[in-house]
């Protein structure tokens, strides 16, 4: 793996990539509240390499949809976003996201960056035709509309949908998983680098995740998409993903290739979250719930956040917050202390084929 | 996922204790009506009673019925009460002679609002009406409330025929308007009572409400919950009680709110008109409102303006109270109105549910 | 195309109900006034037959005692729908549909500048204050639009022509028109019925805008909260077009039937109003039939504004589900 020199010095080590589209440097997000700081995203590194497909992974209420509001410096009203979002489209530039002017950030979004929320539903105004959006999208950003247009049907068809029907319909009139498609089209109608996906298949049915899934390969591979697909279902996005991060409590716990992490889970967190992922090729039976509850972000536990849930942890969990530190490759990285013993303590319910043990390496 | 994702749905309180049927059939009676009370009114009371406009609409409307009481206990014949007088019952030359006709209001404390053109004590008067505005107010909201959930229920949760014949009739009622259809009647029946006068003056209001609570109804009844109550053999009306009627007591409160305002403004305006029939001076606001502007021709003499503003502002007073906790019990209805500033980020949609509190 | 069928016929039988039933409140009721209209004039006409009498009467109101209930039903019902209304009592010899047509268009005067005005205070400024909510603006005019909507219409009017007409001699007090001035399409005589129509319909307004800024700011507030707005600007949009086509779209769609539905609403208020103002429109011949125990006229005129309002909300109905496009034209959920 070659060494890639990072300009900036962090307190947490960010496993390198070689040409990355995307860095994030110590994002955090807070909101005043009544009863004290609500930390819902608490200082994120991580780097995104052109061209790749990462999945960041996390039970609700663990950050994630936060890591792609700041993205895109797009955190709701109230949150106060601070860190690094630097952009590198390819040409040797390199630009400060969190920096940018407002008009500046109005042609960055949906032009370089763009994004697809959850609940596609929700994502249309309910009173103007889909091809409505497609053409308001073109003008705000002084597009060609007729070339444009054309594009938005060859997207539409590319994801197996009808364009002129759909370009026609009002939103209420599609299924979900029609609209769920129609909103990827639009997402990418501005031809954007990087496409950030917050749980695009939450509502639709496992079939239509499925097939959605397929066409978005299809669509990155078409389209040259850098793409961040942001999730609760670990091995929904295990297939399409070439890395995993997971988070918990707000912070990346874990990050390396998908492999790295569905055979050697490193993070207890991760390994209980894999057991406790619906398989069928698992028995129910040894299905294992996480004891204990996600945090509160008012009251994050001191240290390893995970402590309070982890068969793991001593003291110097309690009193330390543990730092990256690579594990078997320096791709794959950890912010666990005892890493090294999760593997026996949290074994896998099911045979993973090619399972290291840990002391395998 | 793992398994924890299940506790979040629970965390909004109110439907937590759903899943406690079966236990719930052996409870006593009295002990399932304090749980109705309980979910009913005391949950939403605490919660409404945050809202400033609600306490201030409260506490106006409190004042009311304190003056209603002191009008009550003044005009008593009712053992010790007979002894008791707070407020004189005003009458014609009660100060003595005609001197003390049309006196402005804040002179003298004998009368604090002044005196009309045969020197009652405009304080008196006022104070002396509340009661039968009262009784008016009341007895108008609760038949438009009783009669439209009744419809609205019986319509929306039996469905098929009962359902399209309640439907057509609300939809033909809520067509005739509503002020033309009250006048008529009240010339042709020439009520007294008021607790006839107050449902004769919002006769077809309880339509729009049985709507609502028809469309309510539709949406509960769709809802797991109630399919589980269904399933589980658990009785209709019980159903009704448990799990449909506390879910639509915000928008009774507010139609029985509303509908009480209209029972003042119908009916004031028809008393000062000279529509509805009156006795003396001192039955109703408007019959005030009525001798000023007809006898005492205070609108073209400024000096006596004070003899029709007086009621003007016990009306204003009331009906204010009455909107302003009307307008408090919005938080109720809009989730996202009582999360806003607690800070978390996603909430189920529920657009269907969208309420709005137009006041017509 | 059934569906219309169906909300044009149960408006036809809405006016059959209330045709129906002024019938029987004339006819039907003991010591109605069929019966005390032919008492009356006895005592004036003590020589003639009760035969003669219900005669006499009939001509009058159109209800004849002398013949069966049922017969009589036929021929009252039969009478309205060839447009007869009867003759009016106190100005005899003019008929009830002369009248209601002299007056009416006044009444849609008035009702279509309080509406218009209605509209454009309730959703621009229900609409700036969810804008700006939470602000000292917002609170501000929240406090006045519900103070000024517990202020009864025609408490508002009493106070404006005591301060506008009688004290400060701003505004005529009372009347359609200037007097002497001839009714025609002349500068003279419309700016005239401006001039007039500004105290009465003033009244309306400002005790009605109130309620529909408070239903603009509720709906606008919601509407803010949508993803869809956040997705919106996202891409880019332009703000203006964000609050025309995405937030006043949404949220003045859901109004729309409420403020159709004001008309009938506006019926009622024009009888207290046009009183109060002597303004001769519709209203003011409905009081003034129920003063004089003008039966004809009376019923004449609620059964003219029923089908007005009728009209009003079919009219509703029909253009929400054209409007918005969630509803279907089945319109199972309109928002009243």
């Amino acid at each position: 793996m070659s060494t890639h020199e990072t300009t900036q010095t962090n307190s947490t080590n960010v496993p390198e990539v070689t040409d990355p589209i995307l860095e994030i440097r110590d994002a955090e997000v807070y909101f005043e509240m009544d009863r004290g700081v609500s930390r819902v995203l608490d200082n994120v590194s991580v780097d995104i390499e052109r061209g790749e497909v990462l999945g960041i992974v996390g039970e609700s209420g663990s950050g994630k949809s936060m890591l792609a509001s700041a993205l895109l410096d797009a955190v709701v009203d109230p949150g106060v976003l601070s860190g690094q979002v630097t952009y590198r489209p390819g040409d040797g530039s390199a630009i400060d996201v969190l920096g940018l002017e407002k008009e500046e950030l109005r042609q960055l979004r949906w032009e370089d960056i763009s994004m697809v929320f959850q609940g596609a539903m929700s994502s249309f105004n309910p009173t103007m035709k889909v091809g409505g959006h497609f053409e308001e999208t073109l003008e705000a950003h002084d597009y060609d509309i007729d070339e444009g247009m054309e594009r938005a049907r060859e997207l539409l068809a590319d994801l197996y949908l009808e364009p002129e029907r759909v370009l026609d319909s009002f939103p209420h009139e599609l299924s979900g998983g029609m609209q769920q498609r129609a909103l990827i089209a639009l997402s990418v109608v501005l031809e954007p680098n990087v496409l950030v996906m917050d749980e695009p298949t939450a509502a639709l049915d496992l079939l239509m995740q499925r097939s959605i899934l397929t066409l978005l390969e299809d669509l990155k591979e078409k389209y040259d998409l850098t793409l961040v697909f942001i999730t609760h279902d670990l091995p929904l996005i295990a297939e399409l993903a070439d890395r995993l991060a997971v988070m918990y409590a707000f912070e990346l716990v874990e990050i390396g290739t998908s492999d790295e992490i569905l055979n050697d889970a490193a993070h207890p967190y991760t390994r209980s979250l894999l057991n406790a992922t619906p398989n069928l090729d698992a028995p129910l039976s040894e299905m294992q719930a996480i004891e204990g509850a996600a945090p509160d972000p008012v009251n994050v536990p001191t240290g390893c956040s995970y402590h309070p849930r982890c068969p793991l942890s001593d003291e110097e969990c309690v009193a330390e917050d543990p730092a990256f530190r690579p594990t078997f490759t320096e791709s794959h990285q950890v912010a666990c202390f005892h890493w090294q013993d999760s593997a026996e303590v949290i074994p896998f319910n099911i045979d993973r084929p090619e399972a290291h043990e840990v002391d395998d390496e | 996922m793992s398994r924890t994702d299940s506790s979040e749905k629970s965390t909004d309180g109110g439907t937590g204790d759903v899943f406690s049927f079966e236990a719930s059939e052996e409870i006593s009676t009295s002990q399932r009506y304090r749980e109705f009370f309980y979910e009913a009114f005391y949950l939403p009371a605490r919660e409404a009673w945050r809202d400033w406009r609600m306490k201030v609409g409260l506490i106006i409307i409190f004042g009311y019925v304190l003056m209603g009481l002191v009008a009550w206990v003044s005009s008593s014949e009712f053992g010790v009460l007979a002894d008791v007088t707070l407020v004189e019952f005003p009458t014609s030359n009660q100060f003595g002679g005609f001197e003390y006709n049309n006196q402005g209001p804040f002179q003298s404390w004998d009368y604090p609002l002044g005196t009309d053109s045969t020197g009652r004590n405009i304080m008196a008067a006022i104070v002396h009406a509340t009661p039968d505005m009262l009784k008016m107010t009341f007895a108008g909201g609760i038949y438009v409330v009783v009669v439209a959930t009744v419809v609205g229920t019986v319509s929306g949760y039996k469905g098929g025929r009962v359902d399209s014949f309640l439907t057509t009739v609300s939809d033909i009622v809520m067509t005739i308007p509503g002020l033309p259809l009250v006048i008529v009647l009240a010339t042709t029946i020439d009520p007294r009572n008021p607790y006839l006068v107050g449902p004769l003056l919002v006769i077809g209001w309880w339509a729009g409400l049985s709507r609502t609570i028809r469309s309510q109804v539709l949406s509960i009844r769709e809802e797991s919950y109630v399919e589980a109550s269904r399933t589980m053999g658990i009785s209709t009306p019980r159903i009704i009680q448990k799990d449909i009627l506390p879910n639509l007591m915000p928008y009774i409160m507010v139609n029985f709110v509303m509908s009480a305002r209209q029972v003042i403004f119908n009916g004031v305006g028809l008393y000062f008109l000279g529509v509805l029939a009156h006795g003396s001076y001192s039955d109703n606001w408007g019959v005030m409102m009525q001798f000023a502007y007809t006898h005492a021709s205070a609108l073209l003499i400024p000096d006596r303006s004070y003899q029709l503003l007086m009621p003007m502002a016990a009306i204003v007073g009331l009906s204010f109270g009455l909107i302003l906790f009307s307008q408090g019990t919005d938080r109720l209805f809009n989730p996202r109105v009582r999360q806003r500033g607690t800070g978390s980020t996603k909430q189920e949609e529920d657009s269907d549910d969208e309420v709005t509190t137009t006041i017509t | 195309m059934n569906w219309f069928i169906k909300r044009i016929g149960q408006g036809v039988f809405t006016i059959f109900t209330v045709a129906s039933l002024t019938f029987v409140l004339i006819r039907v009721m003991p010591g109605g006034p069929a019966q005390q209209m032919v008492a009356d004039m006895r005592q004036r006409q003590p020589s003639l037959s009760t035969e003669q009498l219900n005669v006499m009467a009939a001509q009058r109101i159109g209800v004849d005692l002398n013949r069966p209930i049922h017969e009589a039903y036929i021929d009252y019902m039969l009478n309205l729908a060839g447009g007869s209304l009867g003759q009016s009592i106190q100005y005899h010899p003019e008929t009830v549909a002369d009248i209601i047509a002299r007056s009416l268009p006044w009444t849609a005067f008035v009702m279509s500048i309080s509406l218009l005005f209605v509209f454009i205070l309730g959703i621009g400024l229900g609409a700036i204050m969810a804008y700006k909510e939470g602000s000292k603006f917002d609170v501000g005019s929240s406090i006045i639009a519900i103070f000024l909507s517990s202020v009864p219409y025609y408490v508002a009017g009493v106070v404006l022509i005591y301060v506008l007409a009688l004290e400060l001699s701003l505004f005529p007090l009372n009347g359609r028109y200037p007097k002497g001035v001839d009714p025609g399409f002349t500068l003279e005589f419309i700016g005239g019925a401006l001039y007039h129509v500004i105290l009465p319909a003033a009244s309306f307004v400002i005790t009605t805008w109130g309620g529909f800024a408070l239903g603009m700011r509720g709906n606008s507030v919601q509407v803010l909260g949508q993803d869809y707005i956040r997705v919106a600007k996202l891409r880019g949009l332009a703000d203006r077009r964000i609050a025309l086509r995405y937030v006043g779209r949404n949220a003045i769609l859901p109004m729309w039937t409420s403020f159709l539905i004001q008309v009938g609403f506006m019926f009622g208020a024009s009888i207290i109003l046009e009183e109060i103002f002597s303004y001769r429109g519709i209203g003011y011949y409905m009081f003034d039939s129920i003063d004089n125990r003008d039966y004809p006229l009376m019923m004449g005129t609620f059964l003219v504004i029923t089908v007005c309002v009728v009209i009003a909300v079919l009219v509703a109905d029909m253009t929400y589900g054209k409007l918005d496009p969630r509803v279907e034209a089945g319109g199972k959920d309109e928002s009243y």
